[in-house]
């Protein structure tokens, strides 16, 4: 059995001060429902990591589906911390790849600025080790300013460097429609933004904002009713590392996001040089640099100098990020995976505009949760 | 935070991990299954107050109940028996602060619980001359 993305929706990410955590679900979801009209999904995925927190709010998934007239179909919420929409479609994709149901909605939604500003990073480090981590003081940045040093001095990456990739992410969004800040940045300025977790700057960390994409996965019995624009979904792969980072051997290696992206490669029967444009996981600079280097892309300290020297640009050997990436499209967390999806599926399906990758034939898009503790990938192909 | 904290003071007082009785590895924090040999049989055991850092940041966007102490270095401390300890970095110079300084492991005051709670005491470090 085949499966397909055969529709997709989404707001932009935004402070959506205005809208409710259900506004921006209902909204992206009725769009990709509209796109797919034939389709009455199975059942509902949800990806969130913190809706308590910021929303007060419980059961997605029987709220989303209720609200989208899909009350009675099975409905549930996924949490994977930040890969929770990518962990969301990945189990959807296994049930109707499997054939266990033939169609699903899959929804990510978060509301981060539900929750008040000086208690997003204590919310943020939920996905670290409570006893041992938020304890003592060390948010989320703090690990990932930890990372950045030990990278930095490890491998003798610069700053530079390591500042090429939110350029990059920058140069991308500003033609995104749905990106949250579609301005171009220098390397300059990422050397001069406010310090956050020393080495790290606010310009290495994706920003805070709202935010819904969505979804609907067919396979080959759906797949007939759709309109077209159907998306293959050509593999998809969930793995773990040791919970905490500072419980491997080796940080500056990425166990999980090497293992999902090499077996869902693998399912496609695709090799890597086969990739079109690649959506990669950045919520901070440096956990771009080290995927880019799980997934064999770049060699060992070398994922920034490769960015520099273009290698990722847009339309060049390999398109990284066509949308902005997490610096400037934006990290709305459990949404972010299903932007990336939703972001291949423009690309194969012609529908980029300003942003498309010209012939692309195959994509895949790498979402992680902590720092590489969940990494989920996915390979798309333009459907036969 | 208060009853989680209690469940494991001694954790926190005392820097008490555990080691696997067949093959003799150490953890901190405690395992429920050897990382090394994959036994069971695991006894609680006090590490090691002394390491070096192996990496570290300066901290200006503290959690909420240590905005009083930003900025904050935490580190990444190596522990002479090779178990790995994240933890603050106080009452040292800042620039004594870097990577393979030798760090050692102090009782101090580390959060209190809301306004009117109970505080709770933990490890932090202190860099050893």
């Amino acid at each position: 059995m085949k499966a397909y993305v055969s529709s997709v929706g989404f707001t932009a990410v935004a402070d959506h001060w205005g809208k409710s955590l259900l506004d921006i679900a209902y909204e992206a979801s009725t769009a990709a429902l509209k796109g797919s009209p034939r389709v009455k999904p199975q059942q509902v995925f949800v990806g969130n990591m913190f809706s308590a927190a910021g929303a007060g709010q419980e059961q997605l998934g029987a709220l989303v589906a209720d609200a989208v007239g899909l009350a009675g179909v099975p409905a549930v919420k996924v949490e994977s911390a930040c890969a929770s929409g990518a962990a969301a479609f990945n189990l959807a994709y296994s049930l109707v790849k499997g054939g266990v149901i033939d169609s699903a909605l899959v929804v990510g939604v978060e509301k981060m600025r539900d929750v008040e500003p000086d208690d997003i990073t204590r919310v943020l480090t939920l996905a670290e080790s409570s006893e041992y981590t938020q304890f003592v003081g060390a948010s989320f940045a703090a690990l990932n300013g930890m990372l950045a040093r030990h990278y930095m001095e490890q491998l003798d990456v610069t700053r530079d460097e390591l500042s090429s990739l939110p350029v990059l992410d920058h140069a991308n969004a500003v033609s995104a429609e749905h990106a949250q800040f579609r301005k171009a940045i220098t390397p300059e300025a990422v050397a001069r933004s406010g310090m956050v977790a020393d080495p790290l700057r606010l310009f290495d960390c994706s920003p805070v904002g709202d935010g819904a994409a969505a979804a609907v996965i067919v396979n080959d019995k759906a797949a007939g009713t759709t309109k077209g624009g159907l998306v293959e979904v050509l593999g998809g792969r969930i793995a773990t590392s040791e919970f905490s980072m500072y419980g491997r051997d080796d940080m500056l290696r990425f166990r999980a996001t090497e293992d999902s992206f090499r077996e869902a490669m693998q399912q496609a029967g695709l090799a890597q040089s086969k990739l079109d444009f690649l959506e990669i996981h950045d919520s901070f600079s440096v956990m771009g640099a080290l995927s880019l280097e799980a997934m064999g892309l770049s060699k060992r300290g070398q994922g920034g100098m490769d960015a520099k020297q273009g290698k990722f640009d847009l339309n060049s050997e390999l398109s990284v990020n066509t949308f902005g990436g997490l610096k400037a499209r934006g990290n709305p967390i459990g949404a972010t995976g299903v932007y990336q999806i939703a972001e291949a599926y423009l690309q194969l399906t012609g529908r980029a505009g300003a942003n498309q990758v010209k012939g692309a034939e195959f994509g895949a898009t790498q979402s992680v949760g902590g720092i590489d503790t969940t990494s989920a990938v996915h390979v798309f192909g333009r459907a036969a | 935070m208060g009853i989680q904290h209690w469940r494991i003071r001694d954790r926190y007082y005392r820097l008490m991990g555990n080691r696997c009785e067949k093959c003799g590895a150490e953890f901190f924090p405690p395992v429920y299954r050897c990382k090394k040999c994959g036994s069971e049989k695991l006894v609680d055991a006090d590490m090691p107050r002394t390491g070096k850092i192996l990496t570290y940041t300066q901290l200006h966007e503290p959690l909420p109940g240590f905005e009083d102490q930003s900025p904050m270095f935490i580190a990444l401390v190596e522990l002479e028996n090779g178990t790995r300890v994240v933890g603050q970095v106080v009452d040292s110079p800042d620039d004594s602060v870097r990577t393979g300084a030798k760090a050692k492991a102090v009782f101090r005051r580390v959060q209190v619980d809301g306004d009117s709670g109970q505080i709770l005491y933990g490890y932090k470090f202190v860099i050893a001359s």
